[in-house]
């Protein structure tokens, strides 16, 4: 059973918040890189970054990750492509990561460990659209755009209009 | 009975009168709100005006109770183009004579709504009376009318009172409130308390709100120091939330500047641009005071909304407190409803500013 809990409108408005909060805590915006792990995170980073152009007129860099390689739940998988930024990008930055869903915590070590492997970053914060709870790591996002209690048995899926041509978050029960 | 409309520069305007026939002066502001009759006359932050009404045909079915956004309402007269001949019974309790009589506001209809306006527009906001000659003496009368210089001081309550609930505690500061403020408010079951508005900040941190509301009300913000003070010593402590006059004080308490429009924004046709996602929304402006792009680049604010027409600047929000503020009306009494999640916001920055202090 689908059940839509968050429409495009209140979507765009989340987006919003997240972008006004990542300007309320980074002063100026010096050293701000944005990473978005793919696939739909990094959609929402391409859709932050035009919002931070559109309020601050700045080109924040923004890139993708793939943390495929570094996941420890599906060692099967390998990914060959090359990550989209050098050391030099996010050496001394400040990397807002941002994702779609916070649920086990595991994607965003697999990300961190990504990163670090790459550079070395001032800080780095966290930017999720849904937490769903659930936490097996002691991981915590600082830009929440919704808190949306679950249950194990529960899915919840984002669609975002890039690739699934509308923004909503439905939930979905077995 | 013929009643006149005598502006400052000497224009008159002849129509009938309806409700009552007292005199009054005050200053012109011209509307285009075509629904919602009842709020625009019970609005606070039309104190001491006399309300034209440009909408050819206005209040057909009557007066609304529910509508009302003040018990006393403090505007100075209103002035229609045309008004349908059941409203104009006083023996009707619905009709908006009738209302008009019972709140002592006089009236004028049938008068030529679109060459009033065209005037106004042309030579700016300006004062003008309601009479019943039309002679010398009304001119001098009006130049001799001085603009009071503590409206927020009339209409502010004067003793604190609460609108509980079981949700956040917000301190509303009373600058001329607008019930649908309240409504809202209640909406998201936010337990308020209502305070005048030359409380200080010390009285209103020793209530431990969750969160500081300024709201909308009349005239300059100059005329109202103590409460720019207030706001100043509450900034970064609390969140902030101004709206209309509120986003003024909260600008002048962060030193930006204030200029005043040549006839102000009035009205529910206004389009408002949401700078970050490029939407456009329509509701409520009632302000006759901006906030000056001289200098709002070297203060700590960033733009969050700008009018489409004549880009003024309509939204602000603090680049690292949580202050957000809007000049137009979010609460939409009248209006559209296109801005009400700008309260829904606002609970949001109270949450994030909450978590952030646990953390």
């Amino acid at each position: 059973m689908n059940k839509e809990i968050v429409d495009d409108k209140t979507m765009k408005r989340t987006l919003t918040r997240i972008t006004y909060e990542i300007i309320e805590k980074n002063k100026g915006n010096q050293n701000l890189v944005l990473i978005g792990i793919k696939t739909r995170g990094a959609y929402l980073a391409k859709r932050i970054k035009s919002r931070l152009y559109q309020l601050e007129d700045i080109e924040v860099p923004q890139y993708d990750l793939d943390v495929t390689n570094f996941r420890d739940d599906h060692p099967e998988m390998t990914n060959n492509e090359q990550p989209q930024f050098t050391s030099e990008d996010v050496n001394g930055k400040n990397v807002v990561l941002i994702d779609d869903v916070l649920y086990t915590g595991r994607t965003i070590r697999a990300a961190l460990d990504a990163i670090m492997s790459i550079g070395r970053p001032s800080k780095i914060s966290l930017a999720v659209l849904v937490d769903r709870g659930h936490r097996e790591l002691p991981i915590r996002a600082d830009y929440v755009g919704k808190n949306i209690p679950t249950s194990h048995k529960e899915l919840i899926k984002v669609s975002m209009a890039e690739i699934d041509d509308e923004d909503k978050i439905e939930i979905i029960t077995n | 009975m013929k009643r006149y409309l005598i502006l400052e520069d000497g224009t008159v305007f002849c129509g009938d009168s309806v409700g009552s026939t007292t005199i009054s002066t005050g200053e012109l502001v011209v509307t285009n709100n075509i629904g919602g009759l009842e709020q625009t006359i019970t609005d606070q932050t039309y104190n001491d005006q006399i309300i034209v009404f440009v909408s050819p045909l206005i209040s057909t079915i009557g007066m609304n109770r529910d509508d009302y956004e003040s018990i006393a309402l403090s505007c100075k007269g209103v002035i229609f183009n045309s008004i349908p001949i059941n409203q104009m019974d006083e023996s009707n309790p619905k009709s908006l004579a009738h209302f008009l009589k019972k709140r002592r506001l006089p009236g004028i209809t049938n008068v030529n709504i679109q060459r009033l306006a065209a005037h106004v527009k042309k030579h700016g906001a300006m004062k003008a009376s309601i009479m019943d000659a039309d002679d010398e003496h009304a001119i001098d009368q009006i130049r001799a009318l001085v603009i009071p210089h503590d409206r927020v001081k009339t209409v502010s309550t004067k003793q604190p009172y609460p609108n509980p609930n079981v949700g956040f505690k917000i301190a509303v500061i009373d600058l001329g409130l607008k019930f649908s403020i309240l409504r809202q408010l209640s909406i998201r079951k936010c337990d308020s308390i209502i305070l005048p508005y030359n409380i200080s900040a010390e009285d209103i941190l020793e209530l431990d709100p969750d969160a500081v509301l300024f709201t909308s009300g009349p005239g300059d913000p100059r005329e109202i120091p103590e409460t720019i003070a207030t706001c100043q010593q509450l900034e970064g402590k609390l969140p902030i939330f101004g709206i209309g006059l509120g986003h003024l004080v909260v600008a002048l308490a962060n030193g930006a500047e204030i200029e005043q429009m040549s006839y102000g924004h009035h009205g529910s046709n206004i389009p408002t641009l949401e700078i970050a996602t490029e939407n456009i929304e329509f509701s409520n402006h009632n302000h006759n005071y901006t906030v000056a792009h001289t200098n709002v680049a070297q203060i700590n604010f960033f733009i969050t909304y700008r009018c489409v027409e004549d880009n003024t600047i309509e939204g602000l929000r603090h680049r690292s407190d949580p202050t957000m503020t809007v000049q137009f009306q979010p609460e939409a009494a009248p209006g559209t409803h296109d801005t009400l999640y700008i309260f829904d916001e606002f609970i949001e920055m109270i949450n994030s500013f909450k978590q952030g202090n646990q953390l």
